[in-house]
C-alpha cells in the first residue's frame, strides 16, 4: 500500500502520449472523450476567448502600429521593437523588474510555504494566525504603503531607530534612497503575498495522505526526511502552480510598486509595467506600451515553460 | 532522562507561540493603522513622527461616512459583483479544469498554455481594446462589466486543474467502472475532495473582486454603480483628500472579508487524506 | 434660441453672434441651430467637493432655458485622464470636457478628440490667462476657464513670534530662504520650521522654468533648474524645512503642515486659499492671522509691488468633443464662452474658485469672502502676476516631465548629485524624445 499516491501529474507536459486505450472502437472513444473534455472547458473558454484572448491577441496587433489610444493605428511593422533595443528606460525597467522578481520568487515561496507548513499543524490559535497571515493581502494597499514608508522612514522611522541600536554610520534610507528603495519594495512584497500564497499551499498540503507520514515516521524518518520523501513530492502540483503564479506576478508587479515609491527615486524602482503604464496613458503612446507588454509577456511565457520542462523531467 | 525532552519541548512551544504573536501583531501594524487613523481628523493622519494615539478619538468618523458617502449602495454594489464573480468563477473554473486535468482531447494542452498566457499579460495594456468592446455591445456603465471581466480569469482554472491532478487518476478509474459518467465523477468525486482549493479560489477571487480598482475606474460611471474601492476614491480630491475618512471606510470594508474568512477556516484545511483515499 | 450678449463682444464676436443666431449660415463651422432644447453633456470631477461644473451649468441654464447641461462624474486627481481617455477611445466621452492636465492637451488635439474653437477663443478676452499659449499651429482647440498662480502663503502669527518681518513683495528666493532660516530659529520649537516645501516637482521646477530668461522644456537643456535645486537642497540641510525624504515616507500634506502651524511658509496654488478658509471656519485647520506673498522671485528686476512678478500655473481648459452631434455644436460653443467669458468668472469666483480671466469684480468676490486675508499685498499677489505654465503647450510636454519628475525625485532625496541629475536627464530627454 505505501507506494507514493499521488499519481503521475502528467498532463503538465506538452505533447502527450496516448495511453494505451483497452476498450472498444478506438476512433469513436476518442471522438467521444474529445466532445467531454471539450463540454468541460467550453463554459469558461467561451467568456475567456471573448473577454480575455480577443483584446490580448488585438494587443499584438497594436504592438506592431503607432497606436496612440485615439484614432487610427497605422501599421510600423517592428518598429516600435526596434526603438526598445536603444530605449535605455526600457533596460532600467526590465533590469529592475529582474531584479525585484529574483528577490520576490524565492523568498515568496520559502516564506509561504514555511507559514503554511506551520500553521497547517495542530496548534491552538491556528485559525486566528492564518487569518492574520492573509491580511496583508486584504488591507488596502494605500494603508500598506503609507504604513511601511513610515516605519521606512530613514529619519523617524521605527526601522532605523532599531537597526541604529547597534549599527553605527549612515543608515539606510530605504524607500528615498536609489540603493535602498528595491530592497524595501521587495520587503513589503513578500510580507503582501505570503499569506496568499501561503493559502494555496495550504490547500495543497490537504493533499498529502496521513499514512503516507505515519509509515514514514514509523520507518524513523526525521522530520526533514518526512518533508522531503513525503511532503514535497505530494505537493509538486500545487508548487508548480505556485511557482508559475509567483514567477508571472512579480514580472506584473505594478500597483506596489507605485503607491510606495512611484518608480523613484530616479528610476531606482521603475518595472515594466509601470513603464507600459507611463507610455500608455501618461504620454498615450498605447502602440509602443504594447510592445513593451509583449515583451514582458515573452519572458513570463519563457520562463514558465521551463517550469513546465523542469517539471516534467521531475516527473519523468 | 524522559522529563527533558518534554520541558525543551514546552519551551519550544513557547518560544513558537511568543514568535508567532510577535510576528501576528507586526502583520497587523497597517491594518491597526488604519483603524487609528480612521479615528483621528483629516490633518492629525499624517505627520512626522506618527502619532499612535489619536487626540481626540474622533468616532465621528465612523457616522460621517455613511453621511458623506453612499455606503450602503457601494457594499451593495461591491457584494453583488463579487458575489457573481465568485460563483461563476468557482463553478465554470472548476468544472474547465476537470476538463483539462483528467480528458484528454486534442490541443487540450496548448489551449492550457495559452490560458496561462493570458496571466502573462498586464490588465492595463489590453483595457482599451476590451473597453471599447464593451462599450459597442452596451455594457459600459453597467455592473454587468465589471462581472465579465473578472469571472472567466485563467486563474480558477490553473488553480483548480493542479489541484485535480493531485487527486489519483485511480479513483476516477474506479468511477468510471462503477459506470460514473465524467460529470458524475466532477460533481461526485472531484468537488467533494477539492474543498480545500475551492475554499482557497473562493476566498481569493472574492477578496480580488471586492477589492478590484482600476476595472470600476474605467468603467463605471453613475454614482448609483460603485463599489466600495471606487467610492471611497471620491474623497481624495485634486488638492485635498479626507484621509481619515477613506480609512475609515477601509477598516469598514476589510472587517466583512476577515469573518468570512475566520468562518470558513475549517474548509482550507478539510483533508482529503481523511476522506479515504488509499493507494 | 435665447442667447445672451456677451460683455467682451467684439467685432468677431457680433460676426458669429449672428451666424449663430441665423443657423447655419458658416459653412466651416456646418453646424446648425436646433430649434427645440437642447441637451449637452459636461464631463467634471468628484462633484461633491468640486462644485466648480454644477456652477457653470446652473448659471448657464439659468440664462438659457431651453438648453440643459448634463453632467458626467469622473474622478478627480490623475484618474479623470484614465477614465475620459478610456471613453474618449471608445466614443462615449461627454460633449463637452475638460482638458485637465495641459501636458496632454496636444495629444487629444493630434488624436483628433478636439473640435477646432479658434472663432471660440477669438472672441474671449485676450487677458484670458493662459488662452494665448493654448493655439497649435494657429489654431485652438480648448480654452482656459480656470487658471490658479502660485503665490506665497504666510503665518502672521509666527513671524511676529519670531520677530521676523513680514513679506513685503520684494523678495527673491534668497530673502526667502533667509526668512525660512530666521523663522525657524526664531520660532525655536523642534517640530516647527520656517518653510515647507511638499513633494511635487512643480515646486521647485515649475517657478525655475517660469522665473528664468529663456528656459524651455523642448530645448533638452535644463540647466536652468540647478540654482533652485541647490537653494532647496541647503535649505532642508539646514533644517529650515521638513526633507524631501520626512515628506515622502511620512505623506506630509501642506493642508495641515500650513494649517497646523508646522510650517510659517508656503508656496501654493491659489487653489488653497479657499481650502484653507474652509479648513480654519471647520477647525481642521488652526485659527490663525495668515497672508498672501508674491512668490519669491529670481532676482530683483521683478520684485516690488510695482512690477508684476512672475509665478507659473496651469489654466484648465475646456475643449469640445469632436464627436459630438452637430446639432449641439453652437450650444457647446456657446456653453465654452460663458464660461471663459467673465460672467462664468464671477460664478466661479463666488464659489472660491480662481477663475482664468481675474477682473475687479473677480477680486472683489474673493476677498469678500470671510476669512480671506484683508491686507494689501495680499490683494496684490491675489490680482497681479504674469503666470506662465508649468507645462507649456507641447508635443513632448508629457514625456520631458516624466523625465524630470524623476530628476526630483533623484535630487531631493539626495540619491544624484544636483549637476549629474541634470545632464543624466538632458541624455534621456536626446534619447528618448522627438
Amino acid at each position: 500500500m505505501a507506494t507514493p499516491v499521488v499519481d503521475n501529474p502528467g498532463a503538465l507536459g506538452l505533447p502527450y502520449s496516448d495511453p494505451p486505450q483497452r476498450r472498444a472502437p478506438r476512433t469513436s472513444l476518442k471522438l467521444r472523450n474529445a466532445l467531454v473534455g471539450w463540454t468541460f472547458v467550453l463554459p469558461n473558454f467561451a467568456g475567456f476567448a471573448v473577454l480575455t484572448l480577443i483584446p490580448v491577441l488585438l494587443l499584438f496587433y497594436y504592438s506592431l502600429t503607432n497606436w496612440n489610444i485615439f484614432g487610427n493605428a497605422d501599421w510600423v511593422g517592428l518598429d516600435n521593437y526596434a526603438r526598445l533595443i536603444g530605449d535605455k528606460s526600457f533596460h532600467v525597467a526590465l533590469g529592475n523588474t529582474f531584479y525585484y522578481a529574483a528577490f520576490h520568487i524565492p523568498l515568496t515561496i520559502a516564506a509561504s510555504l514555511g507559514l503554511a507548513l506551520l500553521l497547517n499543524q495542530k496548534l491552538r490559535g491556528a485559525a486566528f494566525f492564518r487569518t492574520v497571515a492573509f491580511f496583508p493581502y486584504v488591507t488596502s494597499i494605500v494603508a500598506v504603503a503609507v504604513v511601511w514608508n513610515m516605519l521606512f522612514s530613514p529619519e523617524y522611522g521605527p526601522i532605523n531607530q532599531f537597526i541604529g541600536l547597534f549599527v553605527g554610520g549612515e543608515l539606510p534610507g530605504w524607500t528615498v534612497s536609489k540603493d535602498w528603495a528595491m530592497p524595501a519594495v521587495i520587503i513589503v512584497g513578500t510580507w503582501r503575498y505570503m499569506g496568499y500564497y501561503m493559502l494555496l499551499f495550504l490547500a495543497g498540503l490537504q493533499t498529502v495522505p496521513a499514512e503516507l507520514h505515519e509509515a514514514a515516521r514509523i520507518d524513523g524518518a526525521s522530520v526533514w526526511q518526512r518533508f522531503w520523501n513525503v511532503t514535497l513530492p505530494c505537493l509538486r502540483p500545487t508548487m508548480f502552480f505556485v511557482t508559475v503564479m509567483v514567477t508571472i506576478e512579480s514580472f506584473k508587479v505594478f500597483d506596489l510598486i507605485l503607491v510606495m515609491t512611484e518608480g523613484g527615486p530616479g528610476q531606482a524602482t521603475l518595472v515594466l509595467s509601470q513603464y507600459i503604464w507611463q507610455k500608455g496613458f501618461e504620454q498615450f503612446e498605447l502602440g509602443y506600451a504594447s510592445s513593451v507588454a509583449v515583451v514582458l509577456f515573452l519572458i513570463c511565457i519563457g520562463v514558465t515553460v521551463v517550469q513546465f520542462l523542469y517539471n516534467k523531467r521531475r516527473d519523468a | 532522562m524522559a522529563a527533558r525532552p518534554t520541558a525543551l519541548r514546552k519551551t519550544g512551544r513557547v518560544l513558537l507561540y511568543l514568535g508567532m504573536i510577535a510576528a501576528a501583531a507586526g502583520i497587523l501594524l497597517p491594518f491597526a493603522w488604519m483603524v487609528i487613523s480612521s479615528l483621528k481628523t483629516n490633518n492629525q493622519v499624517f505627520t512626522a513622527p506618527i502619532e499612535w494615539v489619536p487626540d481626540p478619538f474622533r468616532w465621528s468618523n465612523y457616522v460621517d461616512i455613511w453621511i458623506k458617502g453612499d455606503m450602503v449602495t457601494w457594499v451593495r454594489n461591491t457584494m453583488t459583483v463579487s458575489v457573481v464573480v465568485t460563483v461563476l468563477q468557482v463553478v465554470t473554473g472548476s468544472f474547465a479544469a476537470y476538463g483539462f486535468a483528467k480528458t484528454r482531447f486534442p490541443g487540450r494542452d496548448a489551449l492550457f498554455l495559452l490560458y496561462i498566457g493570458t496571466i502573462a499579460v498586464p490588465w492595463a495594456s489590453y483595457m482599451i481594446p476590451q473597453f471599447q468592446m464593451l462599450s459597442s455591445w452596451g455594457l459600459a456603465n453597467t455592473l454587468y462589466s465589471i462581472m465579465l471581466l473578472q469571472a472567466f480569469g485563467a486563474f480558477g482554472v490553473f488553480l483548480m486543474k493542479q489541484y485535480y491532478e493531485s487527486i489519483p487518476d485511480s479513483l476516477c478509474e474506479a468511477a468510471r467502472i462503477d459506470g460514473l459518467s465524467e460529470y458524475g465523477i466532477w460533481w461526485r468525486i472531484m468537488l467533494p475532495l477539492s474543498v480545500p482549493a475551492l475554499a482557497s479560489l473562493t476566498i481569493i477571487t472574492f477578496v480580488t473582486t471586492w477589492n478590484d480598482y482600476l476595472g470600476p475606474l474605467i468603467y463605471l460611471r453613475d454614482r448609483e454603480l460603485w463599489t466600495i474601492q471606487l467610492g471611497l476614491q471620491r474623497f481624495v480630491g485634486d488638492y485635498n483628500a479626507e484621509h481619515a475618512l477613506i480609512m475609515t471606510g477601509s477598516v469598514l470594508s476589510v472587517l466583512p472579508i476577515a469573518i468570512v474568512f475566520l468562518l470558513g477556516q475549517r474548509y482550507f484545511i478539510q483533508g482529503i487524506a481523511t476522506t479515504g483515499v488509499k493507494g | 434660441m435665447n442667447r445672451k450678449t456677451i460683455a467682451t463682444v467684439g467685432a468677431a464676436a457680433a460676426a458669429s453672434l449672428a451666424l449663430t443666431a441665423c443657423g447655419g449660415g458658416d459653412a466651416s463651422s456646418g453646424s446648425e441651430e436646433p430649434d427645440g432644447p437642447v441637451t449637452i453633456s459636461l464631463a467634471g470631477w468628484d462633484f461633491a467637493s468640486t462644485p466648480e461644473f454644477e456652477t457653470l451649468a446652473t448659471a448657464y441654464e439659468e440664462q438659457n432655458e431651453d438648453v440643459t447641461v448634463e453632467l458626467t462624474e469622473y474622478p478627480a486627481g490623475e484618474e479623470y485622464d484614465t477614465a475620459l481617455t478610456a471613453d474618449l477611445a471608445a466614443g462615449t466621452a461627454p460633449d463637452v470636457f475638460i482638458v485637465k492636465n495641459l501636458k496632454n492637451y496636444v495629444t487629444f488635439q493630434e488624436g483628433g478628440t478636439l473640435l477646432d474653437i479658434s472663432d471660440v477663443a477669438a472672441e474671449l478676452d485676450p487677458a484670458t490667462g493662459g488662452l494665448e499659449a493654448m493655439a497649435v499651429d494657429g489654431a485652438t482647440y480648448a480654452v482656459p476657464y480656470r487658471q490658479d498662480s502660485w503665490l506665497l502663503y504666510y503665518n502672521k502669527a509666527l513671524f511676529d513670534q519670531a520677530g521676523v518681518d513680514h513679506p513685503d513683495g520684494s523678495w527673491t528666493w534668497d530673502d526667502y530662504a533667509d526668512a525660512a532660516a530666521e523663522l525657524t530659529d526664531g520660532i525655536g520649537e523642534d517640530d516647527v520650521t520656517g518653510a515647507y516645501l511638499h513633494s511635487w516637482q512643480s515646486t521647485v521646477q515649475g517657478f525655475a522654468l517660469a522665473q528664468t530668461e529663456g528656459a524651455t522644456l523642448d530645448s533638452g537643456d535644463f540647466g536652468f533648474l540647478a540654482p533652485y535645486y541647490e537653494r532647496q537642497l541647503a535649505m532642508q540641510d539646514e533644517g529650515s524645512q521638513p526633507t524631501y525624504a520626512t515628506v515622502t515616507t511620512n505623506e506630509l500634506a501642506y493642508q495641515s503642515q500650513f494649517g497646523t502651524q508646522k510650517s510659517a511658509m508656503v508656496t501654493m496654488g491659489s487653489w488653497y486659499i479657499g481650502t484653507l478658509v474652509a479648513e480654519q471656519a471647520s477647525g481642521d485647520a488652526d485659527e490663525f492671522e495668515w497672508g498672501l506673498a508674491p512668490a519669491p522671485q529670481f532676482d530683483e528686476s521683478t520684485t516690488g509691488t510695482d512690477n508684476t512678478p512672475v509665478t507659473f500655473g496651469d489654466p484648465t481648459t475646456m475643449g469640445i468633443n469632436a464627436g459630438i452631434d452637430d446639432a449641439k455644436v453652437a450650444t457647446a460653443k456657446d456653453f465654452l464662452k460663458f464660461a471663459a467669458g467673465p460672467e462664468g468668472a464671477a460664478a466661479l469666483a463666488e464659489i472660491g474658485i480662481t477663475p482664468a480671466l481675474i477682473d475687479d469684480t473677480v477680486a472683489d468676490t474673493v476677498f469678500a469672502l470671510d476669512g480671506v486675508p484683508q491686507d494689501d499685498l495680499s490683494r496684490f499677489a491675489y490680482t497681479t502676476h504674469e503666470t506662465l505654465p508649468e507645462n507649456p503647450v507641447g508635443a513632448d510636454t508629457a514625456a520631458i516631465q516624466t523625465i524630470l519628475g524623476d530628476l526630483h525625485s533623484a535630487v531631493m532625496s539626495e540619491s544624484d548629485p544636483v549637476d549629474d541629475a541634470i545632464a543624466d536627464a538632458q541624455e534621456r530627454a536626446a534619447n528618448e524624445v522627438g
